[in-house]
């Protein structure tokens, strides 16, 4: 790959979250660089989604600190992560069900729209200018990401791999500089896999966009990652590029079970 | 003529985009309103516009604006009839207070006083959600209808708060005749309905869809809570309160706030269930389908009574009424939960397919 | 402040009537997640029922254990014809069909038992209790707190049904989840069924405390509306959050109607008395905007 890896955008200091007593991460932090391809690996409940929804604003942690392009970040509301560019896509798919494809990946460029309500109800002039403009690239997702064909159906009754790809199209709608993926090819089968292998390299090829991912298939982290840090138990055990982190002893034993 | 898509190509996107795509929907459409504005005035009687159009009209409004907060932005209301009143008695007091405020103004300065109670009672809703808000909306259906009691200057000091209505003058022009003010209320309701058609297919509909359908995922994608609920608020409850004053205005002519009851916003809402939750049109149908039902069951049920030879008393006809409307909504919720709009989709669909259904 | 007193124990007492409503609720959305808007018209079909056998020449005892067969029947049908069919709707959806649900009881039961007010006779009377009148110069009725002793009664009953009974195992097991308890083998209709059942149980006490008090009408189903504050400030949960949100409710609401509309007199001129219709839901809604999930509910972390 011929990508050229930037400086660190994201740098996350020594974060600790709890829900009342309970610890979901503790003293973690590590950074993540301008058009990188970042992973977060670990057992199931090991804090990786609580990391995501720290980056984006979703849960405010204890303790930490929180840079963005150098500037520490105040506590923030999610809707403003949107706002820093930042989008995202859910583990148990968050599409909004009684809408349309095409509505639903209209709605990742409701930030970047101007006009107001009473514009809209009169259907006039930068209402109407912004609806097609929107549109047209939100076309350029749909073509992007192969949905043409789905373009008018309600998300409810799209099959399961389907779904993940319009999710993935309502993040990129916004043209994000840095998106979260928490685990984008759960449930999948190969096949399925595989595009979604070649939309998340393309995205970050085409576009630039820095990409956080979590992912259960090592295979497919260990390929397309740049770095990897690795979670267990809320706390981090390991942090690298693919190849050191398959060979360090605390992951292994994390994956394995410490009696093997 | 074919109800059929096929052949219309949408070159760009703004063909994709009109309110309705189809060209037999759009013929269907003008019709419709030529009917309503030519043919109707000429056909009907005084009864059918008072008794039956305007009040359809109306309530059709109100369901429109309970399906804007309910329908499109989820947040469930119990209230509807408590912000008819506000319009009503709010455009009763502009007409009183202002000299030589124009009627139309009046009605939509009591559209926007709902709409400021409305936020007002909407404010719940950034901490609470599903059943705590509705019942939280039954606040405002009593306190309301309390304060219009109450206090003496809403109903510019008549006892128990009834007010009787000012003349409709437009461009000094006075509205007497049922057919006047069906026409008033027709054009009103075709603005306004335009209106909602276009806001729900925005982004502000999209917006207020988005935090209906899941809003932990609105928020993250950047859409305001806050601002985005208390719009669907004041919305919905300006269409209510121009409902409410042209219930008082063009149907009843006087009205007391205990007209406004829990009962009435339970019908509004049973309107939005079987015309379709989250459907402009279904708001109409509903609407008509509501009205018309205790109509019918006045006219069918002596019949039966006497075919089968019941001693049927009007008290039962009455509780029979209220059996079938209750019946009615767990019928819908269960078969059909998006109500009559979705059956009239469906029919579409398979009209476009008649002839040949494979 | 004796008369501070007496207004603050009779709203007491009459907070714990409401209790006995909202206990109806609490069954209904702890066991199945669904928020019975009917059970007000459950109260009033109830008190309808017995009333009406009483009519037939029934003797107290077997009007009321006839009216509970009634209500247990119709509990059940209610489960198996109506909410079993929306099992995968929406919570709201739910809602909105126990709406319809009320109506259609509102319509049934006086097409069956007529709809004239009619007194209901249990043999208590309605009068100011001698001694503390005497001693304390309070007017506190006897019936009140007959009342307030059937509500206990029934509350430890629920309570130790619910603790130390099979049924009220499986009970706590699917009210706390659903899936987990079909699939350790509940048999999650039949406890459904039971809940229901129960439910019309507690409308039937309610109904006839309610019924002797009031008359028989059709008011009763406005009992519900009293409620609905009541499981706001208790949580919809909570057992002792209804018998305390009741007995707020209760106070509050009769200690404001005494005590605000003289102040609003002072202030606009005119009469501001009938404050109790709203009173509670805006006290209860007051006190939702400082903690939004009631007295004793649990707080809720939205997991994305």
């Amino acid at each position: 790959m011929s990508k050229k890896i930037g400086d660190v955008i994201l740098d996350l200091q020594n974060i600790s979250l709890r829900f009342g007593g309970v610890k979901a991460l503790t003293d973690i932090s590590f950074n993540v660089k301008e058009h990188e391809i970042r992973a977060i690996i670990g057992p199931n409940g090991a804090g990786k989604s609580s990391m995501l929804n720290v980056i984006n604003g979703v849960y405010h942690p204890q303790e930490g600190k929180i840079f963005w392009h150098g500037k520490e970040r105040k506590k923030m509301e999610p809707h403003m992560a949107s706002r820093q560019n930042i989008a995202r896509t859910f583990q148990n798919i968050a599409l909004f069900k009684g809408m349309t494809v095409l509505d639903n990946i209209m709605t990742g460029r409701i930030t970047k729209m101007k006009s107001n309500f009473i514009e809209h109800a009169l259907w006039f002039g930068r209402a109407r200018n912004e609806e097609l403009e929107h549109r047209k690239k939100v076309e350029e997702v749909i073509d992007f990401l192969e949905i043409q064909h789905i373009r008018k159906t309600p998300v409810g009754r799209l099959p399961y791999g389907l779904q993940k790809r319009v999710e993935l199209a309502r993040a990129l709608a916004a043209e994000p500089s840095m998106l979260l993926l928490d685990e984008p090819m759960a449930g999948m089968n190969v096949e399925e896999k595989q595009d979604m292998c070649r939309f998340i390299l393309d995205v970050n090829d085409q576009y630039g966009t820095t990409i956080v991912l979590i992912e259960h298939d090592m295979g497919v982290v260990m390929d397309i990652s740049d770095r990897v840090v690795v979670l267990d138990y809320g706390k981090k055990i390991g942090d690298g590029v693919p190849d050191e982190v398959k060979n360090n002893e605390d992951v292994i034993k994390a994956y394995l079970g410490a009696g093997h | 003529m074919l109800y059929r898509e096929a052949g219309q190509f949408k070159t760009n996107y703004a063909a994709d985009q009109q309110v309705f795509p189809i060209r037999q929907d759009r013929i269907g459409i003008i019709v419709l309103l030529a009917v309503a504005f030519l043919g109707v005035p000429m056909f009907a009687s005084a009864y059918w516009f008072s008794a039956i159009l305007i009040p359809f009209l109306i309530f059709a409004l109100a369901a429109l604006g309970l399906n804007i907060l309910t329908g499109y932005a989820g947040q469930l209301s119990l209230g509807s009839a408590a912000f008819m009143a506000v319009g009503a008695y709010a455009a009763y007091n502009f007409q009183l207070r202002i000299e030589g405020i124009p009627i139309i103004v009046s009605f939509i300065c009591g559209g926007l006083t709902a709409a400021g109670v409305g936020i007002l009672f909407g404010l719940p809703s950034l901490r609470i959600k599903g059943f705590y808000l509705a019942v939280a909306t039954l606040a405002a259906q009593f306190f309301i209808v309390w304060c219009l009691t109450k206090f003496p200057w809403l109903s510019n000091n008549s006892s128990s708060g009834v007010i009787s209505t000012q003349q409709l003058i437009i461009f000094g022009h006075e509205l007497t005749t049922p057919v006047e003010k069906y026409l008033l209320v027709l054009s009103i309701v075709v603005v306004m309905a335009m209106a909602a058609k276009n806001l729900v297919r925005s982004s502000t509909g999209r917006a207020w869809m988005a935090v209906r359908d899941m809003d932990v995922a609105a928020s993250v994608i950047g859409i305001k809570l806050m601002p985005t609920k208390l719009l669907a608020f004041a919305i919905s409850s300006f269409y209510c309160g121009v409902a409410g004053a042209l219930y008082a205005f063009c149907y009843l002519g006087s009205v007391e706030p205990d007209g406004f009851s829990l009962d009435m916003s339970f019908r509004i809402l049973f309107m939005i269930i079987i015309g379709g939750v989250g459907s402009i049109m279904g708001s109409f149908l509903g609407a008509a389908f509501i009205l018309l039902l205790p109509i019918f069951l006045d006219v069918a049920l002596p019949f039966f009574a006497e075919l089968f030879g019941l001693p049927f008393s009007s008290a039962t006809v009455s509780h029979i009424q209220i059996l079938v409307f209750g019946a009615l909504i767990m019928f819908f919720l269960i078969v059909e939960p998006h109500g009559l709009a979705r059956l009239w989709q469906i029919a579409k669909e398979k009209l476009r397919l008649w002839p040949f259904p494979h | 402040m004796n008369f501070f007193f007496e207004v603050l124990i009779g709203g007491l007492l009459s907070g714990v009537m409401y209790a006995l409503v909202a206990l109806g609720f609490v069954m209904i959305y702890k066991a199945s997640g669904v928020f019975n808007f009917a059970q007000g018209a459950m109260v009033y079909m109830a008190a309808l029922s017995v009333v009406g056998c009483i009519e037939k020449g029934a003797p107290l005892w077997l009007a009321i254990i006839l009216a509970f067969g009634i209500m247990t029947l119709f509990g059940i049908a209610t489960e198996k014809f109506v909410l079993r069919k929306l099992v995968n709707q929406p919570p709201i959806a739910l809602f909105m069909a126990t709406i319809g649900l009320a109506f259609f009881i509102e319509g049934l039961a006086p097409m069956i038992f007529g709809s004239d007010p009619r007194a209901l006779e249990l043999g208590i009377v309605d009068e100011p209790i001698e001694s503390v009148l005497e001693n304390f110069n309070m007017v506190i009725s006897k019936f009140d707190l007959v009342a307030a002793g059937v509500a206990a009664v029934l509350v430890t009953v629920l309570a130790l049904f619910f603790q130390y009974t099979r049924v009220g195992r499986a009970l706590r097991a699917v009210a706390d989840d659903h899936q987990a308890a079909l699939s350790i083998g509940i048999p999650l209709q039949h406890i459904w069924a039971i809940v229901w059942g129960v439910a019309g149980f507690v409308a039937l006490v309610a109904g006839m405390m309610w019924g002797a008090r009031n008359g028989v009408q059709f008011a009763l189903t406005f009992t519900a509306l009293k409620a609905l504050p009541v499981l706001i400030l208790g949580g919809f949960t909570s057992v002792p959050g209804a018998i305390v949100g009741g007995l707020i409710i209760g106070a509050s609401e009769k200690l404001a109607e005494i005590y605000i509309p003289p102040v609003m007199q002072d202030l606009f001129g005119g009469n501001f008395g009938g404050i109790e219709g709203w009173f509670p839901y805006v006290l209860a809604l007051l006190f939702l905007l400082v903690r939004p999930e009631g007295l004793f509910g649990e707080k809720h972390i939205d997991r994305v």
